[in-house]
This record gives structure tokens, sequence and C-alpha cells, in this order.
């Protein structure tokens, strides 16, 4: 691939990109039927934290239960997939729909211990890898897990604790269960962190607790120069909650939080965080923007993160409901891709509340909760050819995924994490020229900085010896001449000296 | 005095300071041509490291690159400090006329031009690790100018150090002012302007 040629048709490619896309859309809106129009764009965002087109990765396939299907959801709050299989928690209507992916109903769970024993607005449901429905019975107050065939196997209500006052309502709206079977439970209005239950359902403690964060100024603006009704108005400094959970392959708990301030996300407040055990972030920060969604946050109002999925190589998906977008990271934090949109033209969301990913990668579901539809979402060959050229890295087949990378530049070049992928594979094959070529493209100094280093020894020891024979020559020759009249010099003097006599 | 060999003072003035700048004026081993020339020496050393730096050290994205910026930049700073220290050192009992302090900040920009120029070139050679030597570089060559000018503004003035530095405060608020008054002279002018030409256009249209 001729990379000079690429950098040059970047320039050129993106306004083009950008008016075709208008074009496309603008096309779709007067009602003619295009087949690739798309009523969301798709981008994402460069080094310099600009919003950049690129081709779309998951396209829109259709809705279930809208209006006039046989089953219709009221206000749905959660969704998961296993298996190939949607579990939605169907708040409004107090149940647990089971769909398969063509939108057959499998069935249907309404009750716990019997007939009598209903669900009141769940808010969250979750399932294990064994198949066992977990389900946060929000207006009871309690979690409870089904087995795979619906059958009541227990239930955890409220925890038994001095740290929650009596008077506080227990409503748990989000639940899952971790591969030790440990269970974490977010709750309407508890600050403190997850809850977090051993496998008998025994209440353990609070766990990844957000810490505050409160500038000096308004410390001392509020404590010491405001009167008693200003700061009963002013907001008061607490930790925030987490808006939702989901449990990644390795027992890490990925927590997004949406309740941010202007000002917190304005400096980079992290809205979303991978969770170890003991409950410390340790999500990966290495790109060179914060995760929070769009950047430019003050002209269209910032990202609010409601849900988040994760794949087996740690790129996460999360969804937007201020913006109706669709955030993919990759496990460092680098911005994959961004779709989706808030609208009333298919395809659009109104209120996104749950996204699910397929296990085969090839499907995004996005659950709505005011159009009570869930959304699916293919990916494209773009899209699919970039997930597995990160998932082809990540087993170590560098050949594999350079080719992929090559596919993915060939699709998008602007794509900066496709050039850092073939600059490494460059340096694997010791090709240090190129491997610094592309790292320019892709804007990494970093490995910028090591292919210089290996390309400067190469160098050096390929050219030292010659080098430094034809400075040797050049000074023999320099201190030849001046040798030379120096000599004549003194031999003048001498003679000088000699006639004197 | 010849261009050439005001020129090749620079040299001498930059590692002799005390002696230089009091020869440079009492002397008259510098020229305005040399002085110029360095000014634009420096402007030259601004753009090219703006577009050539090495990658690793280069955060200037291309395509925002104003040549036109970097020129005035230089310009407006040279010219707003001379006038500004000749305004205040005339009240000040300054020894040096418009020409010294003109000679004097020019020749004091000579080491950035000669410590930045080939750290460009370097730049491309090094890596982030050996990246602690080119900021040392940067930082030496700005502290050596400003040192310079501090040197030349006392040794032209004649000044004792305390005084120096009050005068160089003083220059920089009145940079200030110069720049304020600078703003409002071209807003009215413009003001103005446009009136004049309203007038003129309605007249026309009668």
């Amino acid at each position: 691939m001729n990379i000079r040629s690429l950098s040059k048709l970047k320039r050129s490619i993106l306004p083009c990109a950008i008016a075709a896309l208008t074009l496309i859309t603008s096309l779709g809106c007067t009602g003619q039927t295009v087949m690739a129009a798309e009523s969301y764009n798709s981008y994402n965002y460069n080094f310099w934290g600009e919003a950049i087109a690129q081709p779309q990765t998951f396209l829109y396939e259709k809705s279930f239960f809208t209006e006039g299907s046989d089953c219709t959801l009221s206000f749905p709050k959660d969704m998961f997939l296993k298996n190939d299989t949607l579990y939605i928690a169907d708040t409004g209507n107090s149940r647990i729909l089971v769909m398969d992916p063509d939108g057959n109903i499998i069935s249907e769970y309404t009750h716990g211990k019997d007939k009598s024993d209903v669900f009141k607005e769940p808010q969250g449901v979750f399932v294990t890898d064994e198949g066992h429905i977990y389900i946060a019975d929000s207006g009871n107050g309690r979690i409870v897990e089904l087995d795979e065939k619906g059958e009541f196997v227990r239930e955890v209500g409220r925890p038994v604790t001095s740290l929650i006052s009596d008077s506080q309502d227990y409503t748990p709206t989000k639940v899952v269960v971790d591969h030790s079977e440990r269970i974490y439970v977010i709750a309407y209005g508890i600050n403190m962190g997850l809850l977090e239950f051993d496998k008998n359902g025994n209440f353990q403690g609070f766990m990844g607790a957000t810490e505050v964060s409160v500038s000096p100024f308004t410390y001392i603006w509020k404590n010491y120069f405001s009167t008693k009704q200003q700061q009963e108005r002013m907001a008061t400094i607490v930790p925030t909650e987490y808006s939702n959970i989901c449990v990644d392959n390795e027992n890490f708990i990925y927590a997004t939080i949406n309740n941010l301030s202007t000002d917190d996300l304005a400096s980079g407040a992290d809205a979303i965080r991978r969770l170890n055990p003991t409950g410390d972030d340790v999500l990966r920060r290495l790109s060179n923007y914060h995760i929070i969604g769009d950047l430019n946050g003050y002209s269209g109002g910032w990202s609010s993160f409601c849900d988040v999925t994760v794949n087996d190589d740690g790129c996460y998906f999360i969804l937007d409901d201020a913006g109706g977008k669709v955030f993919a990271y990759d496990y460092d934090g680098n911005s994959l891709f961004v779709f989706g949109k808030k609208g009333i033209k298919e395809g659009n969301f109104q209120k996104p509340v749950a996204i699910a990913l397929t296990d085969e990668e090839d499907r995004i579901y996005v659950l709505d909760n005011i159009l009570g539809t869930v959304i699916s979402f293919k990916i494209t060959d773009y899209g699919s050819k970039l997930l597995s050229a990160i998932r082809l890295n990540n087993m170590g087949d560098s050949e594999g995924a350079t080719a992929m990378w090559n596919e993915v530049s060939r699709y998008n070049s602007n794509n900066e994490l496709a050039y850092i992928g073939l600059g490494k594979a460059s340096m694997d094959a010791e090709d240090y020229k190129s491997a610094m070529n592309y790292f320019k493209l892709g804007n990494n100094r970093k490995y910028y900085s090591k292919a210089l280093f290996y390309y400067r020894k190469e160098m050096m020891e390929k050219y030292f010896s010659k080098g430094m024979l034809g400075i040797g020559i050049i000074l023999l020759i320099f201190i030849g001449i001046k040798g030379y009249f120096s000599i004549k010099k003194w031999v003048g003097k001498a003679r000088c000296y000699m006639e004197n006599l | 005095m010849l261009y050439g060999k005001s020129l090749k003072y620079v040299f001498h003035l930059i590692f002799h300071p005390f002696d230089g700048f009091w020869d440079l004026k009492f002397e008259k081993r510098g020229s305005i041509p040399a002085a110029f020339t360095l000014v634009l020496l420096t402007i030259i050393t601004f753009s090219i490291e703006k577009q050539s730096t090495g990658f690793l050290f280069n955060m200037n994205r291309l395509s925002e690159l104003n040549i036109v910026v970097d020129v005035t930049t230089v310009l407006l700073l040279y010219i707003l400090w001379c006038s500004a220290n000749w305004c205040t050192t005339s009240l000040m009992d300054g020894k040096g006329r418009m020409l010294d302090i003109l000679i004097a900040v020019g020749y004091s920009l000579a080491p950035l031009v000669i410590i930045r120029l080939p750290l460009v070139l370097i730049s491309h050679f090094i890596t982030t690790n050996e990246g602690s030597f080119y900021t040392v570089f940067q930082t030496i060559s700005i502290l050596w100018s400003l040192l310079l000018l501090f040197l030349g503004t006392m040794i032209t003035h004649q000044y004792t150090v305390k005084k120096t530095i009050l005068t160089c405060l003083i220059t920089l608020l009145g940079m200030g002012i110069l720049m304020f008054i600078g703003l409002l002279f071209f807003n009215v002018i413009g003001r103005m302007m446009t009136f004049v030409v309203t007038i003129y256009k309605e007249l026309r249209f009668r």
C-alpha cells in the first residue's frame, strides 16, 4: 500500500465523504428510497479531538415490539443478551420477556414463588452462564433468582446493615452476578457504591464508591462565604451513583456514571469505570482524551452514559441517552466509532436505556424506553474488520492483524488505529522506516520514538564506519595542509635566523 | 562600520555582554542593518521551528500554521519593546538613543537564532528519552536572550541593576498601554472611515 498517496487522499476524501453523507441523508428526508440512507452518522475522534466522519460500522436492521405487533412493551428499563436470547425487563407491565433473535416470544415471567408473588416494576435483569435469571424486582425491593426454566430459586431482600438508614427506601435497579457468583446491585438513592452480596445472598458491603471531588474554590465559597439560605439552595456535595453495570469475562465490573455535573465533565471526570474485585478503578486511559462520549460537549450538551457492554477483547460499547449515541472504545480507551442519533426516523432513539452485543459481535441491540422497542443494528464489513483486527492483535496473530488493518485503512484512510497497527507490524518486520511513517500517520509519538530509536541504530551501524572514515580523511587532509604551512613557516623563520647569525 | 564586521561582532557580544554592549554603543561596533538582520533571522528561526521541527517535538498542525502571525508577533514585540523602552528611559534619565536601543535589542536576540536553528535539525535525530536535552537548550536560549536584553538595557542607559529592573517593569506596562492605544486608534479610525464612506454613499445615491 502506498502511504504517501494515502495521506494525500486523507485530506481530499473527508469533505467528499461529508458531502456524500449529507446528500444521502437529505435524499432520505425527501422520501426517495435510497438503500444506503442512514438516519445517523458515524464518526470517531482523531488525535486532535476532532470528530471525523468514517464509514458506517453498524447499520439499522429492524425494530421489535413496534406499534401494532402482538406484544408491546411498556417503558422497559433493561435488557440482557445471553446465548442469542434477549431477556427484557418490561418494567411497565411488571414482567420479564424472553425473546429469540427473530422476535418470537419464548417465555414470559411475571412472578416469583407462586402466582400471587408477582413482580412489581422490575428494572434490571441479568442472566448467568447457567441460564439462571436474576431480576431486580424494584417495586418489591428484592432480587429474585429464577432458574433456566423460570422456576423460583431464591430471593435476596433488603441488605441487613446499619449503613443504610431505616427510613431510606431500598429500590434495586440493576443487578449483575460475577463468575464467582457474587451479586452486585445498584440501588436507587444509595450513593456509597455498589451493594455487594456473597453467593448465599448475605450483604458484604459497598464496593467502588466514587470519590467526592470538590474544587478548593467551591469548598471555601460554600463553607465560608455563603449564607445559610444560599447553602441550602446549592447542590450538596455527595458522591455520584452508578447508572449501570456489566461484568466482563475477567470478572471486572464496568460501571457507568450519568449524573455528573457539567464542570465535572469539562474537567474530564470519569464517566465510566472498570472496577476490580476490591473496588478500585482499573480502566486503561491511554488515549489523549477522557472517556466522556462527545468531546465538544458545550455545543450539543454532554453525553450521559446509561449502559455499557463489553466484548471478549475488552472493547466496550457505551450507550448515551442524552445524545442517543453508541460510543465504542478499545481496551486502551481509544475511540473506535460513534453512531446513532436521537430522532423520529427509523433507527433513531427517543430514550435508549440498554445495549447488548451478540456473542458473534455481529449485532447490537438497543432498548428504547419511550418507543418501547428493541432496535437491532447489524455490523458492516468495515465494522467487523475493525473489531477483528483488534481481536487478532490481542490473540498475537500479527500477520492476520496486519492484513485486517490494511483492509480497515483501505476503507477509512483516517483511521489512526489502523496506522498504529500497521506501524507495529512494520516494527515486528524490522522495517523501521515505514514504521515511522505509519506512526506519523497515526499520530502516535510514543511508538514513533521507539521506531526512530531502532532506525537510528540501524543507520548508525550501517554508516558509522564509512562516516568516521570520511571525517578522518578530511581531518587528515586539513592537518596535513596546516602542518605543511607551519613547517614552511618554521623553515622560513629558521632560515631567517640562520642568515641573521 | 562595515556590515559584515558588525554582524560578526554578535559572537563576541553574547559571550562578553558587559564589554560587548559598552563597545556596541560607545565604540560603535554595532550597526542598524546588522540588528535588523538579527530580527529577521529570529523571525525565520521561529517560523522554521514551527514547520520543520521533527515529528516528536512538533505539536503544531501544519495546516493551521500562519507565517503572517509569526512575522507580526516578533516584529510587533520588537517594535513595542523598543518604543516603550525609549519612552520610559527618556523620562528616567536613560543615556541611550532610539538607535542604541534598536541595536541593543536586536543583538540580544542572537542566542535564539544561534541555539534554536541547529535544534530544529537535531530534533529529527533524537527520541523522546533524549527530549530533555532539547527542552533544556530551548530554555537556555530564552534565558540567555532575556539576560542579554536586561544587560543591554542596563549598559545602554547606564543604569544600576535596581533601576534596570524597574525600567523593564515599566516598559512591560508601557507595552500594554501602547497596545491598548493602538487598538483604540485603529477602532476609531475604522469608525471614522465607515462614517465618511456612508456619507459619500448617501450623497451619491441622492
